[in-house]
C-alpha cells in the first residue's frame, strides 16, 4: 500500500504546529512567572530594610515595619496547625483503618476533598457567624481556626493516602500478637507514617500562612501588639501578613506600598522555602 | 500405576495422632468469606511439639484455615466460622473470648516480613511489654533469649538499637519469629514463612523451625512440597476447602492414599 | 536438648479497654470535617436569609446593588464572577496543556526536573503576590500598550467598539481575567503534567512504535488514556477560579454593574464580599452572605462534580 505524500505531509505539519505551539507556550508561560518573581524580588528588596521586622505596623508616613504581621502570622498559623493535626490525623485514621466500605465513610471522604478546594472566603464568613458575631468582637483565635479549617481537609487526605500504603500484614502482625487495635494504629502504624504525615503538614502549613481571604472577618488586623503579652491578642484582633499586604497594597501612599512589596516578598520566599524543605525532607525518607 | 480410590468422604487418617498428645483440635470447621464457603467442615488435630504441614495448591484453604486457629479473620466484618476449635479442652470460637489472651498463647509468621518500625530490641520487647511488667534487665534477657532461640543473636546483637526495618529480609523474618517467641507462646502458626526469601535464608529459617519444635506446636502453610517432607511430621493436605488427606509426613509422600493426594504431590497440578 | 519453657505470668494487655475510645475519638474527628462543611451551608443560609426572603429569585437577576436605598441585586457579581473565570479558564488551559506536554514529550531531560519543579513550586505561590503584580506590575503596561491603542484603534460604532469598552486605567474584567489565569496556570499545569505521566509508558512506545508523530501521540492517545482525570482537573482549576479573592479584588475596578466592555470594571462574588463586608450591617449584611450562598453553591457543584470524575480516573 503506497503512503500517500499528501497525507505524510500533511500530518508533519500538523506536528510541526503542535510541538511549536508547545514550545512557544512554555517559553511565555516560564517568562511570564519569572517576571513576577522578578518584580516581586526586585520590589520587595527595596521595601526591605531591618525596620521590618524590628517595628510594627505603621501608619502612612511614619516609619514602621511589620514585625507584629509577621509573629501575628506564624501565631495564628501554628495554633492553626495544632488543631488541623489534631483532627486531620484523627480523622484520616478513621478513614483508613476503621470506616471500612460504609456509606458514610464514603461521603466524608467525598466532602472532605470538596473542602480542600472550597472558596477561603466563604470560611472566613462561616468562622465569623460562629466566633466572632457570637462573642462581639474579631480574634486571633476566630483567624487561627479559619487557618485550620482550610489545612485539616489536606491533613486528613494525606494522613488517609499514607496508612493505607502499610502493608496489610503489617496491621495484622500487631493484632496476632494480640495487642489492642488502638496500640497497632498508634504504635506501630502511625509511626511508619510520621515521614508522610510530616510532609503533608509543611505543605499545609505553607499553604495557610499565604491566605488572606479568611482572615479579613476573622482576625481583621491590629495596629498594635502588647508585647509583654504576645499570645493574649489572641483574643483581640491581630494583624497578619497578607491583611496587611492587603490593605498597604490599596492606599495611595507609596511608603506603604513599598512595606506591602516587602511583605508579599517575605511571604513567597517562606512559602518557597517551607516547600522546598518538605520536597527534600521526603525525598530523605523515601531513600532511607 | 495402581488404580488408588477416590473415597466418597475425604480419607483422613486423623487416628495417626494420639489423642492424649493433641495441643489443637479443629472439629467440623467452616469458614464463610459473606456467603462464600472457603472452608467445609474440616477437621484436624495438631500435635503437641510436633511440625504439621498444610500443602495444597492455590485457593485451597490451607491459609484461610491457619487464620482461624487464632481468629485472625475477627479483624474483618463479613467473615465468619462454624465449628469448633477446641485448645486445652476450651473452644476458642465461641463468643466471650479474650481475642488478646488467645493471641498471647499461639503466635503468628507471615509471608512477607513485617518488622515494626522500631529498633530490633523494641520490635523484640513490644509483645512483652504488652503482657508483662519485667524490670528493665529481665526484658533485655528475655529480648536475648528470643533472638538466640530465632538464630538472630549473633547477627544483630551488636546493633539492637538499630531499626528493624535495616535488616536483610531472612533477618527480618528471623526478627518476626523472635518477636512471637518473645511472649513464650504455646503454639506458633507459620504462613508460607519462607516464600518470600532467596534460598540461603530459607535454609537458615527452616533451621530455626527445627530447633524450636522440640518447644513448640508448630502449623506452617507452605507450598513447598521438600519444604514439608523436610520439616514436618504430620502434613495435611487440602483442596477446595477440604481437607483431602492427613498423615505422617513420610507415609503421606511416599504412599498417598487418594488420587488427589497423589496428582498434587507428584506434580500433576498444583 | 529441649529447654523447659517457662510459662510467661501474663496479665490482659494494658489498654485493651480503650479501643472503643479511641475508635469514637476518631469518629468524632471524620465527623468534624462533616459538621463543617454542613456548618459553612447552613451559616451561610441563616444570616443570608434576610436577603434571600426579601428579594426572592430577583436577587439573582437585579443588577442594583445600592446601600443607600438598602436594594441589593447580586447579577453584576455573579456575572462577573462566571466572566473572569471562564475567560481565564480559556486562556490558561491551553498554556497549561502546553507546558504539560512539553514536559512529558518535548523537553529536554535535562531540563525536565528544574522547569518540572520550578512549575509545581509556583503554584505554592500565594495568591495575593499576583494580586500585587497584577495592580502594580501588570495594570499600568496593560493600560499603556494594551487598552489604549486598541480603544483608539476600535472603529467607531463597531462591535469592536462595544468590547473595548471601557476606561484605560488597567484595571477591568479583562485584566483581572488575565491575573486569574496566570494564577491557575502552575497548578493546572503541575496536575496535567502528573496526569500524562501516569500513562504507562508501554502504551505511549506503542504508539510511537506505530509511526505516530508527537502530536498524534498526544492528541489521540495520552489525553484520551486520561481524559477524565483531566476534565475532573480543568474543573479543579475552575473551582479555584470562582473562589478565588485576592488575584480578583485588587485589579477589576469593583463596580456592581454588569461591564460594559471587555476593559470596563466589573466585580466578583468574592471581591465584593472582602471589599464590604466589614463595613456592612443589617441588610447589607445579609445580601453579602447571601452572595457567598450563591458562590458555594455554584462552587460546590463544580468540586463534586471534578472530584467525582478524577475518583473515577483513578480507579480506571
Amino acid at each position: 500500500m503506497a503512503v500517500s505524500a499528501q497525507i505524510v505531509a500533511r500530518r508533519r505539519a500538523a506536528n510541526v504546529a503542535f510541538v511549536g505551539f508547545c514550545y512557544v507556550v512554555t517559553a511565555v508561560a516560564l517568562v511570564a512567572l519569572a517576571m513576577i518573581l522578578f518584580s516581586l524580588v526586585t520590589q520587595g528588596v527595596a521595601g526591605l530594610n531591618l525596620n521590618v521586622f524590628t517595628m510594627d505596623t505603621p501608619a502612612a508616613g511614619s516609619p514602621g515595619g511589620l514585625r507584629n504581621a509577621i509573629v501575628g502570622s506564624i501565631e495564628m498559623a501554628t495554633l492553626a496547625m495544632v488543631i488541623a493535626l489534631l483532627v486531620g490525623v484523627l480523622g484520616g485514621t478513621w478513614l483508613a483503618e476503621y470506616s471500612g466500605k460504609s456509606l458514610y465513610g464514603d461521603v466524608v471522604r467525598f466532602l472532605n476533598d470538596v473542602l480542600l478546594s472550597a472558596p477561603s472566603i466563604l470560611i472566613g464568613l462561616f468562622v465569623y457567624a460562629i466566633l466572632v458575631k457570637p462573642f462581639g468582637g474579631f480574634s486571633g483565635l476566630a483567624g487561627a481556626v479559619a487557618l485550620a479549617m482550610l489545612a485539616a481537609p489536606v491533613i486528613t487526605r494525606t494522613t488517609e493516602d499514607v496508612l493505607k500504603l502499610q502493608p496489610i500484614a503489617l496491621r495484622e502482625s500487631g493484632v496476632a500478637l494480640g495487642t489492642p487495635l488502638w496500640r497497632v494504629i498508634q504504635q506501630i502504624l502511625w509511626r511508619g507514617s510520621t515521614s508522610g504525615i510530616l510532609t503533608g503538614a509543611l505543605l499545609a502549613f505553607a499553604r495557610i500562612s499565604g491566605e488572606t481571604a479568611p482572615l479579613l472577618f476573622t482576625a481583621l488586623g491590629n495596629q498594635f501588639k502588647d508585647w509583654d503579652h504576645p499570645l493574649k491578642d489572641l483574643t483581640e484582633p491581630m494583624a497578619s501578613l497578607p491583611v496587611v499586604i492587603f490593605q498597604d497594597a490599596l492606599t495611595p501612599y507609596p511608603d506603604l506600598n513599598r512595606l506591602a512589596w516587602a511583605g508579599a516578598l517575605l511571604i513567597a520566599a517562606s512559602v518557597l522555602t517551607i516547600t522546598i524543605l518538605a520536597r527534600i525532607f521526603s525525598r530523605e525518607q523515601k531513600r532511607s | 500405576m495402581s488404580q488408588l480410590a477416590e473415597p466418597e468422604t475425604p480419607d483422613v487418617s486423623i487416628g495417626t495422632v494420639d489423642p492424649s498428645r493433641v495441643k489443637l483440635d479443629v472439629q467440623n470447621l467452616d469458614f464463610f468469606y459473606g456467603s462464600n464457603r472457603a472452608l467445609k467442615s474440616v477437621s484436624i488435630p495438631f500435635e503437641a511439639n510436633a511440625v504439621t504441614a498444610l500443602i495444597g495448591p492455590s485457593g485451597c484453604g490451607k491459609s484461610t484455615l491457619l487464620r482461624t486457629l487464632n481468629r485472625m479473620y475477627a479483624l474483618y466484618p463479613g467473615q465468619k466460622t462454624t465449628g469448633k476449635i477446641m485448645f486445652d479442652g476450651e473452644d476458642i470460637l465461641r463468643p466471650g473470648v479474650n481475642l488478646s489472651m488467645l493471641r498471647a498463647r499461639i503466635g503468628m509468621v507471615f509471608q512477607k516480613p513485617t518488622p515494626f518500625p522500631m529498633s530490633i530490641a523494641d520490635n523484640v520487647a513490644f509483645g512483652v511489654r504488652l503482657y508483662e511488667n519485667l524490670s528493665k534487665a529481665d526484658l533485655a534477657d528475655r529480648v536475648e533469649e528470643s533472638l538466640k532461640r530465632a538464630a538472630l543473636w549473633d547477627e544483630v546483637k551488636d546493633k539492637l538499637n538499630t531499626s528493624g526495618l535495616g535488616l536483610s529480609g531472612g533477618q527480618q523474618q528471623r526478627l518476626c519469629v523472635a518477636r512471637c517467641i518473645a511472649v513464650k507462646p504455646e503454639i506458633l502458626l507459620l504462613d508460607e514463612p519462607t516464600s518470600a526469601l532467596d534460598p540461603i535464608s530459607s535454609a537458615k529459617l527452616e533451621e530455626t523451625v527445627t530447633q524450636l519444635k522440640a518447644d513448640y506446636t508448630i502449623i506452617i502453610v507452605t507450598h513447598n512440597l521438600g519444604q514439608a517432607a523436610r520439616l514436618s511430621k504430620y502434613t495435611g493436605f487440602m483442596y477446595l476447602g477440604e481437607l483431602v488427606e492427613f498423615g505422617e509426613t513420610e507415609g503421606m509422600f511416599t504412599k498417598p492414599v487418594t488420587k488427589r493426594g497423589s496428582d498434587y504431590i507428584t506434580g500433576r497440578f498444583g | 536438648m529441649a529447654t523447659p519453657q517457662t510459662s510467661a505470668r501474663r496479665s490482659n494487655p494494658r489498654g485493651a479497654s480503650l479501643d472503643a475510645a479511641f475508635e469514637i475519638l476518631c469518629f468524632a474527628a471524620a465527623t468534624t470535617l462533616l459538621a463543617s462543611l454542613a456548618g459553612v451551608l447552613v451559616s451561610l443560609t441563616i444570616y443570608g436569609w434576610p436577603a434571600i426572603s426579601k428579594f426572592g429569585f430577583g436577587f439573582l437577576t437585579n443588577v442594583t446593588w445600592d446601600p443607600v436605598r438598602d436594594t441589593y441585586g447580586a447579577a453584576g457579581p455573579i456575572v462577573g464572577t462566571l466572566i473572569t473565570s471562564a475567560v481565564a479558564l480559556a486562556l490558561a488551559l491551553p498554556v497549561a496543556g502546553g507546558v504539560a506536554f512539553f514536559l512529558v514529550e518535548l523537553c529536554p531531560m535535562v531540563l525536565r526536573r528544574p522547569i518540572g519543579t520550578a512549575v509545581e513550586l509556583l503554584a505554592g505561590i500565594p495568591s495575593i503576590v499576583y494580586g500585587m503584580w497584577g495592580l502594580f506590575v501588570f495594570a499600568p503596561f496593560f493600560a499603556q500598550n494594551v487598552e489604549t491603542p486598541l480603544m483608539a484603534a476600535a472603529p467607531p460604532g463597531t462591535i469592536w467598539e462595544t468590547l473595548v469598552q471601557g476606561i484605560p486605567n488597567g484595571s477591568g474584567i479583562l485584566a483581572a481575567s488575565i491575573i486569574l489565569a496566570v494564577m491557575i496556570l502552575p497548578f493546572m499545569a503541575a496536575t496535567l503534567r502528573e496526569l500524562l505521566n501516569s500513562v504507562p509508558t508501554q502504551v505511549r512506545e506503542s504508539a510511537y512504535g506505530l509511526g505516530a508523530t508527537t502530536a498524534e501521540v498526544v492528541m489521540s492517545v495520552t489525553l484520551p488514556y486520561v481524559r477524565r482525570g483531566a476534565i475532573g482537573a480543568v474543573m479543579l482549576g475552575l473551582g479555584r477560579a470562582l473562589g478565588e479573592t485576592m488575584a480578583v479584588t485588587f485589579i477589576i475596578g469593583n463596580s456592581h454593574d454588569f461591564p460594559k466592555g471587555l476593559f470596563d470594571s466589573g466585580s466578583t462574588i468574592a471581591s465584593t464580599i472582602a471589599n464590604e463586608f466589614n463595613e456592612a450591617s443589617g441588610l447589607q449584611s445579609a445580601a453579602l452572605i447571601a452572595l457567598g450562598l450563591v458562590l458555594f453553591v455554584i462552587t460546590f457543584v463544580v468540586l463534586a462534580l471534578a472530584r467525582l470524575l478524577l475518583r473515577r480516573q483513578m480507579e480506571a
